[in-house]
């Protein structure tokens, strides 16, 4: 049974390092898997196998990605029974109504813009981790991996 | 002999008593026609005052000569026979039964006069030939002559019944109020006739009054003046009556006879008579004239026809769309003309026979060739009428606006389809923006930041403060592309109209700069329970950008007021007594990315007021804007009210 993880799903590599670093000056120790695009995205949740991984404690889901975008991810997440009740928080650029409302009728937890001001997007990081990985419960099949 | 004689003086003495007290006139005459003897009424009778006896008859009578008088005597000389006859005698001027009783010395004449009873006589006779002269003419005047005829016919007819030589007709000229020769017949040669004569007095006399203007002898007649035209023609009596009423006269109708002469009351009737019949005439010919004239003056084509669909009337226009004259399609049946289109005529025919049989107005168009028609039928108690119009033009010009109407809906409609991909690219365009341009702005602060905390002890001040620069730009192109954003969503944005508490939106967002900024001290000055219609979330922007603005640029001033109101035109200000701008920049007050102060003094990005403005135009209303340098500014813009919204 491996540890609760991160999944950051992003394909952008300065957000990936400006996360990390954000997870890292938390001082968010939790493991953080990353995963470029929708379909790996995808491919990495609904495969049983998962390179011998549970499910992860939280899903951070940039919207515009290549190839399966983000909503989309979303919805399949939501629909599959073995992912559906993983907390998923959207982390993204863009703050469009249309987004915002789709990722909520979609079933997303959290809805996150990402800041400019690395200042204020380490504190974004900083709440969102201590949220979702110390306040908040989660469901009994998710992530547990039991 | 002697005793003859005798007897004859003897007896003399008693017959003459007995002749003179007879009621008769009685005269004897010898064989050698002398009169012998004459009572006084015969002297009476005859005008005689010189003693006739012993003058001989013809010379005392000269005007007896060839007439009945002497012809009877004669052969009841001749014959030895008695004569009786009736005879006018212009010695007397009267009537005489005459019984003449010859012997063989002479002749017995007895007479009395019975113009009386002969002028009685002869006016029932008058009377019955002027009845069926009013009859006549009545029915020539019905009988379609045409009204010019009518009246030559009326002044032969007077001259017959009355026997008067002059008779004429005056006309009355409506346009220019007076009366005017229409006609005369009978004035002697040599006398002067002018058809612009004046009118004579005593046809004044009949218009005036109406009634008939009957004289005995103009000459000695009070009421006849203006004589001085007629006197040449030698007329003496007159009878002058009108035609039509004093209200509206039609015209004059005046008799002369040459003599003086006092006309029968049955004389004046049977004028009269005739001037009603000619009035009437008139009158029809008048307002037949004039519906011929209106008809006439119609530009379509008329044409009526009676109850079995024979043509009644038909105007020129009409007859050359057939092909025919006026003239020669009266009487014919609809059926028998020759349409230029069979079939439109057959559609036509169809709905005449619709108007007649329904008695309902019948309207269609119809195409005759190339050409189309309007159709336009209207039933009346005779038959049907039909007015006809060439809508050719009309026809094409609808052909045009409809050809017109369906372009316009088909340039619309791909106007509105290119719209909504446009709207479509530029919501995308929007995203790309957002999520896109926004990624590397992050990575230049994160990394700025990343090198500050990692490298620090290796930057000198002026690296750091490089790197300081480099973030604030970041941070500021950010601000912008969320501004543009917003001024995109505005123009995007779909109006839901409901009524918006403007004031509520300026006291709340008030309450908000004064909490994000405690320790500055501005005076508000907020109209309360100011309305409009409008999108709320639009309107609520609008307001937060002119009031931002207001609490931004009034930072240096020294008691900083702010107002929202609304002033007499109708027009909701926002006004501050900040920094002001320079009025002659002011057209650039609304575009975007128009700044007219350094970002180094009011921070902005230059898309507050385009935002404000397209708000303001997508409600319909326009925005304005005054102010002067270190005199503050002032928005003043309207929003026009809406039906969805009670403001």
């Amino acid at each position: 049974m491996s540890k609760p993880y991160i999944l950051l799903v992003e394909d952008n590599p300065d957000d990936i390092e400006l996360t990390q670093r954000a997870f890292a000056k938390n001082h968010i120790i939790n493991e953080v898997v990353v995963l470029r695009d929708g379909a790996e995205a995808c491919e990495f949740l609904f495969n049983s196998d998962r390179a011998g991984r549970a499910l992860p404690q939280v899903i951070l889901l940039d919207l515009k990605l290549p190839k399966v975008s983000g909503l989309e991810v979303l919805e399949k997440i939501r629909a599959h029974e073995g992912t559906a009740l993983i907390p998923t928080v959207i982390l993204t650029s863009s703050k469009q109504e249309e987004d915002l409302l789709e990722g909520y009728r979609l079933g997303v937890n959290s809805y996150v813009r990402k800041p400019v001001d690395f200042n204020e997007f380490v504190e974004a990081v900083r709440q969102v981790g201590l949220y979702w990985l110390v306040l908040n419960e989660a469901p009994p099949v998710a992530g547990g991996g039991i | 002999m002697s005793e003859t004689t005798t007897d004859a003086a003897v007896l003399q003495p008693n017959l003459a008593l007995v002749l003179e007290r007879i009621t008769d006139g009685f005269f004897a005459l010898d064989a050698d026609w002398r009169i012998a003897y004459m009572n006084a009424e015969a002297r009476r009778l005859l005008r005689v005052d010189a003693d006739p006896i012993g003058h001989v008859w013809l010379e005392q009578f000269p005007k007896a000569r060839g007439r009945l008088f002497e012809r009877e005597y004669g052969r009841a000389m001749r014959e030895q026979t008695p004569v009786q006859f009736v005879e006018y005698s212009t010695t007397a001027d009267c009537w005489f039964e005459v019984k003449a009783y010859p012997s063989p010395d002479g002749l017995s004449v007895y007479f009395r006069d019975v113009s009386s009873r002969i002028e009685a006589q002869r006016e029932v006779e008058r009377n019955a030939r002027r009845q069926r002269a009013i009859i006549d003419f009545g029915r020539s005047a019905l009988g379609g002559l045409s009204y010019d005829q009518l009246l030559a016919d009326a002044l032969d007819l007077i001259r017959d019944v009355l026997e008067t030589p002059i008779v004429e007709v005056y006309r009355y000229d409506r346009q220019r109020h007076r009366f005017v020769v229409g006609g005369a017949i009978g004035w002697p040669t040599g006398t002067a006739f002018d058809p612009g004569d004046p009118p004579l007095g005593h046809v004044q006399h009949s218009v005036r009054t109406g009634e008939p203007f009957v004289s005995t002898d103009l000459r000695i007649d009070p009421r006849a003046r203006t004589l001085a035209s007629l006197e040449p023609s030698g007329a003496r009596a007159c009878i002058c009556v009108l035609i039509g009423t004093p209200y509206q006269p039609v015209g004059t109708i005046l008799a002369y006879s040459m003599q003086p002469r006092t006309f029968a009351v049955g004389d004046v009737r049977f004028v009269e008579s005739i001037a009603q019949t000619v009035a009437e005439a008139a009158s029809a010919h008048e307002s037949n004239r004039q519906m011929r004239q209106v008809i006439e003056s119609i530009r379509d084509a008329f044409v009526s026809v009676d109850r079995d669909l024979r043509i009644s009337y038909v105007n020129e226009r009409m007859a050359r769309f057939w092909g025919y004259s006026p003239a020669e399609m009266i009487g014919m049946p609809l059926a028998d003309i020759t349409s230029p289109s069979a079939d439109a005529g057959a559609r036509a025919y169809g709905f005449f026979e619709a108007a007649l049989h329904t008695g309902r107005p019948q309207y269609f168009e119809n195409l005759f060739g190339e050409r189309w028609y309007e159709f336009r039928i209207y039933p009346f108690s005779d038959g049907v009428a039909a007015y006809v119009r060439d809508i050719t033009r009309r026809k094409a010009e609808q052909d045009r606006i409809i050809e017109l109407n369906a372009e316009l809906e088909r340039r619309v409609a791909e106007r509105t389809k290119q719209l909504e991909l446009a709207n479509k690219e530029l919501e995308s365009f929007s995203y790309s923006v957002s999520h896109d341009l926004r990624a590397p702005l992050r990575a230049i602060d994160g990394f700025s930041i990343a090198l500050v905390e990692d490298y620090g002890e290796q930057l000198d001040e002026r690296a750091r403060n490089y790197l300081d620069r480099v973030r604030k730009a970041a941070q500021r192109m950010a601000d912008l592309i969320d501004a543009l954003l917003r001024l995109a969503r505005v123009a995007r944005a779909a109006i839901t109209y409901s009524t918006v508490d403007l004031s509520e939106i300026v006291e709340s967002f008030v309450a908000e700069l004064r909490d994000r900024d405690p320790e500055r001290a501005v005076e508000f000055v907020v109209r309360p329970g100011l309305e409009a219609s409008g999108e709320p979330n639009l309107l609520r922007a609008a307001l937060e950008n002119l009031l931002g603005n207001a609490w931004k640029f009034t930072r240096n001033a020294e008691r900083p007021r702010i107002e929202f109101g609304q002033n007499e035109g109708g027009e909701f200000f926002v006004r501050d007594n900040g920094a002001g701008f320079d009025m002659s920049y002011g057209n650039k007050l609304f575009g975007a990315f128009q700044r007219l102060h350094a970002v180094e003094e009011f921070e902005g990005t230059g898309i507050g007021l385009a935002t404000v403005a397209r708000i303001v135009h997508r409600h319909g209303g326009s925005i304005r804007a005054e102010g002067a340098i270190g005199k503050g500014a002032a928005f003043y813009f309207t929003l026009p009210s809406h039906p969805d919204g009670a403001a």
